[in-house]
């Protein structure tokens, strides 16, 4: 270790001490004086609170715990030293930081856990499946695959992961739900296009547009062309969740490109807020750190999307995860309206929803395979 | 509080050293205890109570014996009265839960074992105030007349809560007088960050590799990843205290006190009775003088021999926790010295060096695997995996996924565990003026560089434990 002996010179080591010193105050001074932030953009958190003692707390200690985070928290260049630590880190040959492979090319891979969940998933798929009338009505769950899987290629050699794939088949089987499978899919898009986002857990439009590709094999529907959509690159700068784990401030960001169809008349209603708008973006997001908020304006427990030029009549129920709201600009073309359900947040039940709205002809569950098991919405699916 | 977190580092300790250097001398002690209480007080504001009790029941025996302890029975009754009650309290606060379900396993029994949370540092300055009333009788020191100064000794922040154990004899005189340098300041400050840098960017890391190997399920640990996991947990406990008792005496420098040296490389040690000459000094030193010497230690024939050792190593190893894995780990101990000595010690050390290293670096890492897993069950299963009983295999791709990611780290800490930094001190001494002022300035910006990087990881890192708290 580097310490006191080494450094015989006197005035060298006079220097040395004094900087120490010098440092350790400012730092100080400066985390008192300067003016505090409530978020950390960067983290995408909010940052401690100053706590206010009471003699409870400070009996059992709560309140210096939380002055301890405090301190932490609005420590002066906070962002420079949490994204040095995880620049060294990887520097030293660490592979996964704070739970994130750092994959090759750049990615930023979230691994997939042993899952907990899936008998619970699967008696709950199975009871909703149990209740459709599926003469009337033609019902899918396609569970997607994400990037551990896909880019098991660009992983870090050993780098130990569950199998998603054993995992999907399992509840396919189990519940008898007609499945769509867009793991091939997916494998076959690797090489045309940028199919997951390096800094965030979601797939890329074009990783959408492979799912969109396999659910109309299945469905037998004729799918859009990219080429016949507007393309727009809406950012270059999105630096997304997995950016925010790892910290490592100069990681490679991401572009934003979404699609539009011109021969689309959309009429999107958000049920919670009764908003009305002709898009399924909310550009403003743009300006914030989650960008990918930006397709379907984030979260809603219901939103209904109409398409007056759509090429049948048939409407669609979409019970869905996060991963569904980039697919959703695909999957507007051939419903004439679809209902959007976030279980997380819906309370009323989709199976009732069902029950008051005859017209629905397609159901499509859509999860992605890693947020599956930790998925506090599956349960309102029933 | 632990010594590497941010309030600590950037506004506990140059606080409290202003303010100590502001006053005159005599304020120093006074303001030393309050800063010590504070430190306390932060991690158990209840039980800074029982601190102050025990301190002032040492105190008034220590003042007692002194004043009406004119016969032998009469010390003898201070004594006693000190060491019972001191003992007592220790028994109850740390071992009252541990020996009734002890004796709820042994007898089937169905006592409710009672919820105590264990108050910090309690093992250390029991430790302490006992070394104080012990040598008063035996007329090793003078009777402290303050109180104020009898409490700064046992409280003292540096050592409070994770030793060394100071002894009293070591400090009455700086207690009541004492210089305080600008060179025992850099001493100390440069110390304190050789600890701060093996806590935070060693112990840490080690640490965090045993954490995922041991929570590893069933068939997803390899012979070679339990090895490997016991490894970076010895490295981890080793950074960990030795790191402690680095930043303790570079505080103690730095107040103007000089506590005895706690670790000499144990990883390096060439017998298991080295090893104990090297590893938490203070401890083995303390049982020594104050238990295994007092009974007689090797001159009363080989069968009180044998029983001294037994008794010493039972009680290290239940100083070490209130579990059984603990005392498991003292008698492991116990009777590998015993093996030494009496068995294969000459044989050893006639033996080649590097195989004397060998034998004991395996002896401390499979040591601390009982030492690290207080669940019998959890235990046996992790003990069976080093053998292959259980393990997925001599070897898998998750064992080299670990070694990819934390291989440097690791080697680091190994070569860091010999005594590297001596060796280099010693040749820096001999090194011509210009080599010695231009080693002095790269070790100076190294020392810069990793107090940046170690502030790095006290900002971001929640993985922070101080092994040493429990005990």
């Amino acid at each position: 270790m580097i310490g006191d002996a080494i450094i015989t010179n006197a005035i060298i080591r006079k220097t040395l001490v004094c900087l120490l010193c010098a440092g350790v105050l400012c730092l100080s001074a400066h985390l008192v004086l300067s003016p505090k932030k409530d978020y950390s953009e960067n983290e995408n958190r909010y940052l401690a609170p100053f706590p206010t003692p009471s003699l409870e707390t400070v009996l059992d200690g709560e309140f210096m715990d939380a002055l301890s985070d405090w301190l932490a928290d609005h420590f002066p260049r906070r962002d420079f030293f949490v994204g040095l630590k995880s620049g060294v880190e990887i520097a030293s040959g660490r592979r996964c930081v704070n739970r994130i492979y750092v994959a090759e090319d750049d990615y930023l891979i979230e691994p997939y856990d042993r899952p907990q969940n899936t008998e619970r998933i699967t008696d709950t798929l199975r009871h909703f499946y149990e209740k459709i009338d599926t003469d009337r009505i033609d019902l899918h769950l396609m569970l997607v695959p994400t990037a551990v899987t896909v880019y098991s290629d660009k992983l870090p050699a050993y780098a130990p992961s569950c199998d998603q794939l054993e995992t999907a088949r399992a509840i396919y089987d189990a519940t008898g739900i007609p499945a769509i499978d867009c793991t091939q899919r997916l494998l076959d898009g690797a090489s045309q296009g940028q199919l997951y986002y390096r800094t965030d857990h979601h797939w890329t439009t074009f990783g959408a547009y492979q799912g969109y590709l396999a659910y109309c094999d299945t469905k037998g529907l004729t799918p859009l062309a990219l080429t016949s959509l507007t393309a727009r690159t809406v950012t270059e700068d999105f630096a997304g969740t997995l950016y925010s784990k790892i910290n490592d401030y100069g990681h490679r960001r991401d572009e934003i490109t979404v699609y539009t169809n011109p021969e689309d008349t959309l009429t999107v209603t958000y049920l919670d807020t009764g908003e009305v708008t002709d898009s399924l973006y909310n550009f403003d997001y743009l300006e914030e750190k989650d960008k990918y908020s930006l397709f379907l304006n984030n979260i809603h427990p219901l939103i209904v999307i109409e398409n007056t030029s759509a090429a049948s009549q048939d409407e669609l129920m979409l019970v869905k995860d996060s991963y569904a709201n980039s697919m959703v600009p695909f999957l507007a073309h051939h419903y004439r309206k679809i209902y959007v359900f976030d279980t997380r947040y819906y309370r009323d039940g989709p199976s009732s929803f069902l029950d008051d709205h005859e017209t629905v002809t397609d159901i499509l569950l859509l999860y992605n395979l890693n947020t599956l098991d930790g998925d506090t919405g599956i349960r309102g699916i029933y | 509080m632990v010594f590497s977190c941010i309030p600590f580092v950037f506004f506990f300790l140059p606080l409290c050293l202003l303010l100590y250097y502001a006053v005159p001398f005599s304020w120093k002690n006074g303001t030393l205890l309050f800063f010590s209480l504070l430190f306390y007080a932060w991690g158990e504001p209840l039980y800074i109570l029982l601190m102050l009790f025990s301190t002032l029941l040492d105190y008034t025996n220590g003042r007692l014996m002194e004043r009406f302890g004119t016969t032998g029975p009469r010390r003898a009754f201070f004594l006693c009265c000190s060491v019972c009650i001191n003992l007592s309290i220790l028994a109850f606060f740390k071992y009252a839960g541990f020996a009734v379900s002890s004796v709820n396993g042994i007898l089937g029994t169905q006592f409710a074992a009672p919820q105590i949370h264990l108050p910090v540092g309690i093992s250390f300055y029991t430790f302490q105030t006992m070394s104080y009333i012990i040598d008063l009788y035996r007329g090793r020191i003078k009777a402290e007349r303050s109180y104020i100064s009898y409490l700064t000794y046992v409280s003292m922040f540096p050592q409070l809560v994770a030793g060394p154990i100071v002894r009293f004899s070591d400090i009455q005189a700086r207690l009541h007088s004492r210089e305080i340098t600008f060179a025992a300041f850099e001493q100390g400050l440069l110390r304190f960050m050789m600890g701060l840098f093996k806590k935070v960017l060693i112990a840490n890391q080690a640490g965090a590799l045993w954490e995922e190997i041991r929570v590893l399920g069933v068939g997803e640990t390899s012979v070679a990843t339990a090895w490997l996991g016991a490894l970076s947990f010895t490295l981890q406990l080793y950074f960990d205290f030795s790191a402690y008792s680095d930043m303790a005496i570079g505080m103690g420098k730095m107040l103007g006190f000089d506590y005895n040296e706690n670790f000499r490389y144990p990883l390096a040690a060439v017998s298991v009775t080295d090893f104990w000459r090297r590893w938490h000094i203070s401890l083995s030193t303390w049982f020594r003088d104050y238990v295994y010497i007092p009974l007689g230690g090797n001159r009363k024939g080989i069968p009180r021999h044998l029983f001294n050792i037994a008794l010493v190593w039972f009680l290290t190893g239940l100083w070490h926790g209130a579990s059984w894995n603990f005392v498991l780990w003292g008698v492991y101990y116990g009777v590998l010295l015993i093996l030494e000595k009496y068995i294969w010690g000459k044989a050893l050390e006639k033996a080649p060096r590097p195989f004397r290293h060998i034998y004991t670096f395996l002896i401390v890492v499979f040591g601390f695997v009982i030492f690290a897993i207080t669940d019998a069950g959890e235990l046996r299963n992790y003990i069976g995996l080093l053998f292959s009983c259980g393990a997925s295999g001599w070897f898998d791709t998750r064992f080299l996924w670990y070694l990819d990611n934390y291989g440097p780290v690791l080697l680091l800490a190994c070569v860091l565990a010999c005594p590297v930094y001596p060796w280099i001190c010693q040749k820096a001494a001999t090194l011509s003026r210009g080599k010695s002022r231009l080693l002095s300035a790269f070790a100076a910006i190294a020392v810069l560089l990793l107090f940046v990087l170690s502030t790095a990881y006290m900002v971001s890192d929640t993985y922070n434990p101080f092994l040493y708290f429990r005990f």
